[in-house]
């Protein structure tokens, strides 16, 4: 019995033996109430925008992942806890000493919903694509996979990847989102035909059986599903019948359709809503995206904020506590570093991030740039104007950019914040010139996340010389480049992690970027809503979901 | 009449033809484009030797002349394309958003007819002074309420508040019922005031007063001499509401999540998806083309003298 084998070999009163007797008494009923699922049912999901084109490389976008998160497998699970990564459809795997050979053990039986076999094969036929490309289809390279040279089928359940150079982050690669597998069906559809979620055949625990293109789509659970990753709690088939996910692009209705009943789960939901759903018992879930903070990122071949003083200056002047107390709620912690205080290898530099303004006048003053008549600072007879276009999938982006206008215009340094049409931002934002300031934020669950945003020739947030940023003058950073390319590189995991600490140490003391907050992807749901869980950076998993009864 | 049609026919292919080279002209102005703004995009962390293969699948990198050649010959194939944003062809875009706009569309329309003529009939036959005033003031109101307001309220009264119909999933009826009335209360309020005023207008013409003076009814008075009259420009400015009606739902279809052009058109915009919007520009000019053809070929049937001068051209 429970009770006497806890109080074996203690000292308790007798009133706490009554108290766990009755505990002991009432515990098996309690917890087959709380714990056993519930089998069947519809959960209704609310999507603010549609998805776009659902080739897994590309399902970065979070609309995209909620929907390819229930319909595809990937060969590795990251551990959103842990963040270790765990086998799902690889059963085993191993990595030679410089990363460039990488070999799976495929978990026999798996099927994709079409009826063909998730092989050895299939696998490597996913990641040549995934990592080459396919220009007669269209098909572009992922992001998350660098340096592929190709795949080798050595039998039917092994597969050994091979790269041109170390290529560290490959593992944690294929883990994510980007690297859901697919039926060679799919891959042999060309890109432009990818945004139709029917045609996507997965290995995952749903199946969408119909799509209303821009509206809704159903997500059927298929009953042969039996290789979920090994080390969750739940296995077999997904509790759930089917999810309907609608499109309902209005904050208002989202919110109030959940707290009327007619759905249990949205995504999206704004801080100001928070309290809204709080106060009628519902749950707000503020999943981590574990990557690059919020941030706001300089572009320093700009010759405004090409002076280490000036962008110090307004990193001081920015009051980031101030930002996220007047326009957030607690789910959005103040950042302290580049990276989530959830990210791996993350190091706290608050102390390097402090709010100063009298500090950030004083630089100011250094760096030449005086108090003009207009309360502008100017030098030379330029005036310090600086402009930022604002970003859509941000929350509350425009309002963020704003503040810290209103913090930088006490210190006589104008920011303009500029809404802008897509082509106009997605132009301008490779022009240092015309964007000397910009938002900035990705999440994914490896220290690579950093090289990803800060490299020039990958996101190329602070607009380094390259290719890709053709009107760029001058500015290239090697001391960054070289400790990004040595992140990409490095097997030693502690060593890796040293390097993290050290680039964080680096973007802060140069001052090329303001982090301001930690931000989660909020979703609210009904409390009939059990094991809602999400993936390793915050896009939502039902999997485990059932619906308690009413 | 037959020359009359043809005549027309053949302005409406001139009026698609310039709309059409407009739409391809001014999309090609405006900075960056589809192809740009979905492979460029941070999330896709292409390189650019990436993205310019991508452009040359396209066809991105021919002369202007050479893209606007092959978008006409593929539109008259009825060929219209991919939407890049959304990675599906246009055909099943339209076919997907293009129904539902309709229907919305047309009953919006009838219910808004059926509310502006309820509106003009109750003011001219009601004999209380305040109910006329009352009633006549009310498009002033239909007109200055925001549709985005009007379709919130609606919601969160009859669906969150009252529970009376469903939002998010709604039978096909039920889908109908509150993106209806939204729309078509501001629809009806133009609608309503034209009519109103040319009413009272032709109340004051000579032979009303003398109909009524050999003993016709108010209402009779009303229905055949004054409404035949009245309704003239009124049908002028029905034809360009409805014309609005196909692609200006976009507040609604946003605020009910509905599928429609509206929406599409929205998307499309933001991304620069030039296909999509070509095949909506088109579709919109034949829609606007039609209903003017019809708003002036029922002028004659509704008012004789106007016929004459058809025949005559």
């Amino acid at each position: 019995m429970a009770v006497v084998s806890i109080s074996k070999g203690t000292v308790v009163s007798l009133t706490r033996v009554v108290k766990l007797a009755l505990l002991a008494m009432s515990l098996p009923v309690g917890v087959a109430l709380a714990q056993a699922p519930v089998r069947g049912g519809t959960l209704i999901y609310l999507e603010q925008q549609a998805h776009t084109n659902l080739y897994p490389p590309a399902g970065g976008f979070y609309p995209n992942g909620g929907v390819l998160n229930q319909i595809t497998d990937k060969l590795t699970y990251q551990n959103p806890k842990t963040l270790e990564i765990e086998p799902w459809i690889a059963e085993s795997w191993t990595v030679n000493a410089d990363a460039t050979e990488y070999v799976f053990k495929i978990r026999p039986g798996v099927t994709f919903s079409d009826g063909t076999p998730l092989d050895a094969a299939a696998v490597a036929k996913n990641f040549d694509i995934y990592g080459l490309g396919n220009k007669e289809l269209k098909h572009p390279v992922s992001e998350v996979i660098t340096n592929y040279k190709a795949s080798e089928v050595i039998d039917p359940l092994t597969v050994k990847f091979t790269f041109t150079k170390p290529s560290v982050g490959f593992l944690q690669g294929t883990s994510v989102i980007g690297s859901g597998l697919v039926s060679l069906k799919t891959l042999a559809l060309p890109f432009d035909a990818l945004g139709d979620a029917t045609k996507i055949v997965g290995s995952g625990p749903f199946v969408v059986t119909s799509e209303t293109l821009g509206r809704e789509l159903t997500m059927t659970a298929r009953k042969d599903y039996a290789w979920g990753p090994k080390k969750l709690a739940h296995q077999g088939r997904a509790n759930l019948d089917s999810i309907k996910y609608v499109v309902t692009p209005e904050d208002s209705v989202r919110i109030g359709a959940l707290l009327a009943g007619q759905a249990q789960v949205i995504r999206q939901v704004q801080a100001y809503d928070e309290k809204q759903v709080l106060s009628k018992n519902y749950l707000i879930y503020a999943a981590p995206t574990r990557g690059v903070n919020n941030s706001v990122v300089f572009r320093p071949d700009n010759p405004l904020v090409a002076d280490l003083k000036v962008r110090q200056a307004l990193l001081h002047g920015t009051n980031a506590k101030e930002i996220v107390s007047t326009l957030f709620s607690a789910n959005y912690p103040q950042a302290k570093s580049i990276i989530a205080s959830t990210a791996q290898g993350y190091v706290d530099l608050s102390p390097k991030l402090t709010y100063d303004p009298a500090k950030a006048a004083k630089l100011l003053d250094e760096a030449g740039w005086t108090v003009g008549p207009k309360g502008l600072r100017q030098k030379d007879g330029k005036e310090m104007v600086l402009t930022a276009y604002e970003s859509l999938p941000q929350p509350q982006n425009k309002e963020t950019l704003q503040l810290v206008a209103q913090q930088w215009g006490k210190l006589g340094v104008k920011l303009i914040v500029l809404a802008g049409d897509a082509g106009s931002r997605v132009v301008d934002n490779l022009d240092p010139a015309k964007t000397p300031v910009s938002p900035a934020m990705v999440g994914r669950a490896d220290p690579d996340v950093i090289r990803s945003q800060y490299y020039p020739t990958t996101r190329n947030v602070l607009l380094q010389k390259s290719p890709l940023a053709p009107r760029v003058q001058t500015f290239v950073d090697d001391k960054l480049n070289g400790l990004l390319e040595a992140i990409a590189a490095e097997t030693d995991q502690a060593k890796r992690m040293a390097l993290v600490g050290e680039v964080q140490n680096y973007v802060i003391d140069q001052a090329y970027t303001i982090p301001i907050f930690e931000e989660p992807q909020a979703f609210a749901a009904s409390p009939r809503l059990k094991d809602f869980t999400f993936e390793a950076v915050g896009r939502p998993s039902f999997y485990a979901a059932w619906l308690a009864q009413k | 009449m037959t020359r009359y049609l043809l005549g027309r026919v053949g302005q409406a292919l001139v009026v698609l033809a310039i709309t059409f080279t407009a739409a391809f002209l001014l999309l090609q102005v405006l900075p960056g484009d589809a192809i740009m703004i979905k492979f460029m995009s941070p999330e896709m962390a292409l390189t650019p030797a990436q993205i310019a293969e991508i452009r040359a699948s396209y066809g991105a990198d021919l002369p202007l002349w050479q893209r606007y050649l092959t978008t006409v010959g593929n539109f008259l194939t009825g060929n219209f394309g991919y939407s890049i944003q959304a990675g599906v062809p246009v055909s099943q875009q339209l076919a997907t958003n293009l129904p539902p706009t309709l229907l919305l569309a047309s009953l919006a329309f009838v219910a808004a007819v059926v509310l502006t003529i309820v509106l003009a009939a109750l003011s001219n036959l009601t004999g209380m002074g305040w109910l006329r005033a009352g009633l006549q003031s009310l498009p002033s109101l239909f007109i200055s309420v925001p549709v985005f307001w009007l379709g919130i309220m609606l919601i969160q009264v009859f669906s969150f508040q009252l529970g009376l119909v469903s939002v998010i999933s709604p039978g096909p009826v039920e889908k109908l019922i509150l993106p209806v009335a939204t729309l078509a209360i501001p629809i009806s309020a133009p609608l309503a005031q034209i009519l109103m005023r040319n009413i009272d207008e032709v109340l004051t013409q000579p032979f009303v007063a003398v109909a009524r003076s050999k003993g016709a009814s108010r209402s009779w008075v009303l229905w055949k001499h004054v409404a035949r009259n009245a309704v003239l420009p009124t049908l002028t400015i029905a034809g360009v509401l409805f014309g609005e009606l196909l692609a200006g739902a976009v507040v609604t279809e946003a605020v009910y999540g509905l599928s429609g052009l509206g929406g599409l058109t929205y998307q499309a915009v933001g991304n620069h998806d030039t296909a999509v919007l070509q095949a909506i520009v088109v579709i919109s000019a034949v829609a606007f083309v039609t209903i003017n053809l019809i708003v002036d070929l029922l002028y004659p049937v509704l008012d004789p003298r106007l016929g004459r001068k058809v025949a005559a051209t």
